[in-house]
């Protein structure tokens, strides 16, 4: 369509092709928001357990340091470490356009990830079978409301692994599933952070407690 | 705080306030009860609120002024001056930050003063107050499902949904509840505060005429909430003495199990009032305890029938106790 | 594990069963037969006129930011509606009810509804209007102009943004049925404890509730994730930050404000419901529960969730007042400033709800003081849009009106909330009709922003404008409704007149009863207003221009009107803060692209739709502890994800010759017109 003003071509009015956005840069943006969204999720976790980890609240049953098994807790953070440098070494083979490099990495941190859930659960269920299940106390509650939460991300996070195996099989390294498997191992890397802080925070500072 | 200061001040507020009231329903003063507040604690209430209220009012009157008058001073068709570009002002700004900033500046400072002047666990303003000479009368307050127990421990007595209090000395109300929540609220005399299970909490307040007022929960607890009204009696020592004396003649006696029955969910249409003597004196401790180990008092499926359902009211009309 | 229930439980139907329908209360009844006649009626009329499949089509799947956003707002004027009748019956009650003496019908001892009766009608009130009601028109009008403003082709992820839609519509949903089957919750919205806990509240109605808001509240985080990635990822070349309209700022606050809080509610009902649940006690009063913990957690989210429907409401103020007087806003960085000021302070103030709660003078004082700092931003805004006007050239079309409306509400309503943050006042009203006016000015300050934003972009959507006469015929008599209902309140509130109360013990009220009823019957010819102004507009049609109001300043403005579903046919470049209006000052406003490229856009899904349906089950079934139903759908949802996971679909393209096409006849393009299938691309490894 011409133009009637002869000022309308000099100035840059439209911009042909301008909307094709990099996909995976701001699907990775929207999965720094989602994590923003879960740790203030675990923020409110960790301010109720600091609420209810008291006397008072426990209502004359355990308290943390009777309840924890740090050397399980210590274990536990090097396996799930071990996980997260796993899945990283997968990555790197993404960089090289290797399937089943990728499928190795994500494999060895998914096992890795099962064993950590299988140890919190064994404790978390020698626990409940001594008497001291989340309906004991108020404490109870929130210690296991969460490890439970934490573990549910884990498990989430292993159902996707097992996903992501078989689309890296089949669909191959489409954006799609590029975007998946960076976002993922965010999502991974969080969850290790996340025990980190409540391997600090209930099995050092409270077992000391 | 100087009371002929303050009663200058609500001159000029309450008719300001009242005027539209009166014109909308021609309802009577006396009804809109926070215009009369009793005592010292409600007295500073209101004069810190009406401070707070004029300081207010000196950005928000001019505020609401400009709103009327831009609209129709630049109204298209009044061709005043038009300056489509003018979009900024380092002077306006400043302005618009820095007035609201001032005054707010002073509303928290006259607000913090006034909270620790009422603050209902130890009121400043009771700290001189005439009744501070002389021991102070102490109430244990437990909220049921819909009923007020008012414990006098020092009498070795109780009851129920009327709290008599002699004039002239400082009241503290020590309060829980049995299962749920509560607001513990006297309109025109104490500040509402409120009353939880297995937690206490505190009020105080004193009066100085003899007068009567009502009393009410505010925070909802179920079907009888509405009801949960009780008197609130003033009277002179003397009197109180003898109203004491006459409670403690009274054979009903508040045990805990008695008190059991009282805190079964109960409609008290009407806040018809109980006495009883010597009360457990360890009763409000024992209500702590039991709220602590998980005990409720669980409403009967009659007050929570889906559908209409008469008995979930008391069988009579209450009464309005005032 | 799981607690025992009252009543009967069987595996197969868990709590349900014929004595959950309420076939013996008159009220629900009837009301039954209304939304099951208009329901037959609509369904009918689609069929009738063949347009289910196009619904299905163009509606009910698609990813289109423009379609969700009308969606939403649909279903929030739908909610409002529902929420407004429950309002009215909470009024007539009060005022049948008042006094020892008062009359009983339909079984009621006072007034005509039971008191669990009229405690589930106030928890559906307040639950309704501030998730089904404000949060769908916000979110809806973010979704229909954010993208438009920032030149975007959509959201930055358009199936999350219809997942969004669907959980809100399945929360909507779970209100609706508890209606018809069982009950709603009568803990009041805010969920008190340990009143919502199982042993004082044995029944299913805080189930539904706490679902309800569950699933709404996953659908607005998704939301806000949503839209902070578009603000930030998704700008026309040349916007710079502060180029960006107000109202993308304000939305990118509010949303930054929704993403940072509902986690922590939803951290607060997941509590609530394991203890429901599994019997837990973390806010019980015995075994170490500690119920003002929920108290502070459902604050924490509260307090920053009424700024969150607030801040929107000032952004649009912020592009109406320019508009109608035809000027540029007044102070544009420090109404930026000030939208994060006020979006800070909100996350710092949440104890002022509960004063009365213990807490010492140090935290009163604190938090008293806290909450006054947000009048201060609050007056900048309001004294920006003052110096708009000043100088200006203003006109009353109907949008302005409920922007100066708007303003002179918050004033009031800004004076109140000042007052209450005081605690010295507050322990004298908290929990009163005072509060409740208090609120609803606020709340009536979004109502007006919202309703001058649906009739200011109305035309940009469809083409056609809202009829001025009976649009102003319906400001008029809502705001004479809204002050007969409300000032009263004020006054009853000074009367010592607690909230919630179904019974009101003194008859001398009688009269101030009476003028907020008769403010409920004005809200009724208002309703008669809005209808005739919806009929007109439909019926006339008038064609509108694109720059419907004429002054327009922002980048909607620039594309066709109606819009077409792909927004701009060429991406724009952007010049200056307010293109539209610098372009009209260059004199090329009217300048249109020379040539068109091929636009990508996505394929139309019913993955969300589907994962909405499945959501609403899912919270039925745990609702009535029908357990197995309950996994089937939670199954269900992570299969049909995963399963859509493994779609190669990406998208089709709209050639130049399709675009130059329907750039000539721009109804083609419009959101209401049928598209053609185009052939889905397959998206194919990157290596
Ligand atoms: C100048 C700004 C504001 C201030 C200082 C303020 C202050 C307050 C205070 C202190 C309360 C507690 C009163 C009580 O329960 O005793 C309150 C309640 C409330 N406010 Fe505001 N407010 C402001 C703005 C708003 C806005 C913008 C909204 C809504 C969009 C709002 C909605 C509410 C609601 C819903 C409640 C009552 C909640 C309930 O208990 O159900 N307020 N406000
Ligand atoms: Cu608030």
């Amino acid at each position: 369509m011409a133009t009637s003003n002869p000022t309308g071509a000099a100035l840059a009015l439209w911009n042909p092709g301008a909307d094709e956005h990099d996909p995976i840069s701001a699907r990775t943006y929207g999965f720094w928001l989602y994590l923003i969204g879960d740790a203030l999720l675990f923020c409110s976790l960790f301010a109720s357990y600091a609420v209810l980890d008291n006397p008072v609240n426990a209502a004359g049953g355990p308290l943390t340091a009777q309840v924890i098994n740090t050397p399980h807790g210590l274990w536990q953070t090097f396996i799930i470490l071990a996980s997260v440098l796993a899945y990283s070494l997968g990555t790197v083979s993404l960089k090289n356009g290797n399937a089943a490099g990728v499928q190795l990495g994500i494999l060895a941190a998914l096992l890795l990830g099962g064993a950590f859930l299988y140890i919190s659960g064994t404790d978390l269920w020698a626990l409940a079978a001594q008497g001291n299940g989340p309906t004991r106390s108020a404490f109870l509650s929130v210690f296991f409301t969460l490890l439970l939460t934490h573990g549910l991300h884990m498990l989430f996070g292993i159902l996707w692994m097992l996903v992501m195996l078989v689309q890296v099989g089949v669909l191959g390294f489409t954006k799609d599933v590029v975007g998946r498997l960076l976002n993922l191992r965010l999502f991974w890397q969080f969850q290790a952070t996340m025990w980190v802080c409540v391997y600090f925070y209930v099995y050092l500072l409270g077992g000391a407690r | 705080m100087n009371p002929p200061k303050q009663r200058r001040a609500s001159l000029l507020l309450k008719p300001l306030l009242a005027l539209p009231a009166l014109l909308l329903s021609g309802c009577t003063m006396a009804g809109i009860r926070l215009f009369h507040p009793a005592g010292l604690v409600a007295g500073a209430e209101m004069h810190y609120t009406l401070i707070l209220v004029i300081t207010m009012l000196i950005i928000i009157v001019p505020t609401l002024l400009m709103t009327i008058i831009f609209p129709l001073r630049y109204h298209h068709s009044r061709n005043a001056k038009y300056t489509p570009d003018w979009h900024f002002s380092l002077t306006i700004e400043l302005l618009a930050w820095g007035i609201p900033f001032a005054i707010v500046a002073f509303l928290c400072y006259l607000t913090i003063q006034g909270v620790y002047a009422v603050n209902p666990w130890a009121p400043g303003i009771l700290a001189n107050a005439p009744g501070a000479r002389q021991p102070p009368i102490n109430v244990e307050v437990i909220a049921t499902d819909w009923q007020w127990v008012f414990v006098y421990p020092d009498q070795g007595i109780a009851t129920i949904d009327d709290l008599v209090v002699p004039s002239g000395r400082v009241v503290h109300l020590q309060m829980t509840a049995t299962s749920n929540m509560n607001g513990f609220y006297i309109p025109q005399v104490a500040p509402m505060v409120d009353a939880m299970p297995a937690m206490e909490s505190r009020d105080a307040f004193e009066l100085d005429q003899p007068a009567t007022y009502t009393g009410f929960s505010t925070d909802f607890s179920g079907a009888g909430f509405s009801w949960m009204q009780f008197s609130t009696r003033v009277v002179p020592q003397a009197e109180f003495d003898s109203w004491v004396a006459s409670v403690q003649a009274n054979p009903n006696q508040l045990t805990y199990a008695a008190f059991q029955k009282i805190a079964q969910p109960t409609v008290n249409a009407g806040a018809k009032p109980a006495y009883f003597s010597a009360p457990d004196k360890n009763l409000f401790g024992e209500v702590m305890t039991a709220a602590m180990q998980g005990v409720v008092y669980p409403v009967p499926d009659s007050f929570t029938k889906r559908v209409s359902d008469n008995s979930a009211q008391g069988a009579q009309a209450p009464a309005s106790p005032q | 594990m799981q607690v025992a229930v009252d009543g009967p439980w069987s595996p197969l139907l868990g709590r349900l069963s014929l004595a959950a329908i309420p076939y013996d209360n008159p009220i629900l009844v009837s009301t039954f037969a209304v939304v099951a006649l208009l329901g037959i009626v609509i369904i009918g009329a689609a069929l009738y006129f063949g347009k289910l499949g196009y619904i299905w089509r163009e509606w009910l799947t698609t990813v289109d930011h423009k379609k969700i956003g009308v969606m939403y707002i649909i279903l929030g004027l739908v909610m409002l509606f529902r929420g407004f009748m429950d309002g009215a019956m909470m009024r007539t009650q009060q005022l049948l009810a008042d006094g020892p003496n008062s009359p009983g019908y339909l079984g009621a001892q006072h007034g005509y509804l039971p008191p669990y009766h009229f405690d589930q009608i106030y928890t559906a009130h307040g639950t309704l209007m501030l998730f089904f009601a404000a949060t769908p028109l916000v979110a809806g009008l973010g979704n229909l102009i954010v993208p438009l403003q920032i030149g975007a082709r959509d959201m930055a992820f358009p199936y999350l943004n219809a997942t969004s839609l669907w959980l809100t519509v399945s929360g909507a949903a779970l209100c609706m049925i508890s209606l018809f089957v069982g009950e709603f919750s009568n803990a009041t919205w805010v969920g008190l404890m340990p009143f919502s806990e199982m042993p004082t509240n044995p029944g299913v109605g805080v189930d539904y509730w706490m679902w309800a808001f569950q699933l709404s509240s996953i659908g607005t985080t998704f939301n806000a994730i949503n839209m902070i990635a578009t603000i930030v990822k998704m700008r026309a070349p040349g916007m710079r930050w502060f180029r960006m309209p107000v109202y993308c700022w304000s939305s990118l606050t509010t949303n930054i404000i929704g993403l940072s809080i509902f986690p922590v509610v939803t951290v607060a009902l997941t509590m609530l419901g394991i203890d429901r649940y599994f019997g837990t006690h973390f806010f019980t009063a015995g075994y170490g529960g500690n119920f003002m913990l929920y108290v502070n957690l459902f604050w924490i989210w509260g307090h920053p969730e009424v700024y969150f429907l607030m801040l929107p409401a000032f952004g649009l103020f912020s592009e109406i007042v320019p508009t109608f007087s035809n000027k540029a806003l007044f102070g544009y960085p420090t109404m930026v400033a000030a939208s994060f000021s006020i979006g800070g302070i909100g996350w710092v103030v949440w104890a002022h709800h509960f004063f009365t709660m213990g807490m010492g003078p140090e935290l009163n004082g604190y938090f008293s003081a806290a909450t006054m700092l947000v009048g201060i931003p609050t007056g900048v805004k309001a004294f920006n849009w003052l110096f708009t006007m000043y100088r200006g050239r203003i006109t009353y079309a109907t949008p302005m009106l409920w922007a100066l409306i708007g303003l002179v509400l918050l004033l009031i309503g800004g004076l109140t909330g000042m007052m209450l943050s005081a605690s010295v006042f507050d322990y004298t009203v908290h929990n009163s009709l005072f509060v409740v006016a208090h609120f609803h000015c606020m709340v009536l300050v979004i109502g007006a922003a919202l309703f001058a934003g649906v009739t200011y972009w109305w035309p940009k959507v469809f083409g056609f404008k809202l009829d001025e006469r009976n649009g102003q015929m319906y400001f008029w008599t809502f705001v004479l409704a809204s002050l007969l209902v409300f000032v009263p309140l004020f006054y009853l509130g000074f009367a010592g007149v607690t909230r919630r109360l179904d019974y009101i013990y003194n008859p001398a009220l009688k009269p101030l009863l009476w003028v907020s009823e008769g403010g409920i019957g004005m809200y009724f010819v208002s309703l008669f207003y809005f209808g005739k102004m919806l009929y007109v507009s439909l019926r006339d049609q008038i064609p509108a221009q694109a720059d419907a109001w004429g002054t327009g300043r922002t980048l909607e403005w620039l594309t066709h009107t109606p819009v077409p579903f792909y927004n701009f046919a060429v991406t724009p470049q952007i010049n200056a803060r307010d293109e539209l209006a610098w372009r009209k000052a260059k004199g090329v406003e009217g300048v249109q692209p020379t040539h068109y490229v091929p636009i990508h856009l996505p394929s139309n899904t019913a993955v969300p739709v589907i994962i909405g349906a499945l959501a609403t089950v899912f919270g039925f079934a745990m609702t009535w502890r029908i357990w197995w139903l309950s996994i089937a759908s939670l199954l269900a949802i992570i299969i049909v994800v995963i399963i859509r996971s493994f779609d190669k679909n990406e998208g089709y393209v709209l050639s130049a010759e399709d675009i130059a096409k329907m750039e000539n006849q721009v109804a083609l393009a419009s959101i209401i017109a049928e598209q053609p299938k185009r052939p889905a691309l397959a998206q194919v490894e990157a290596h």
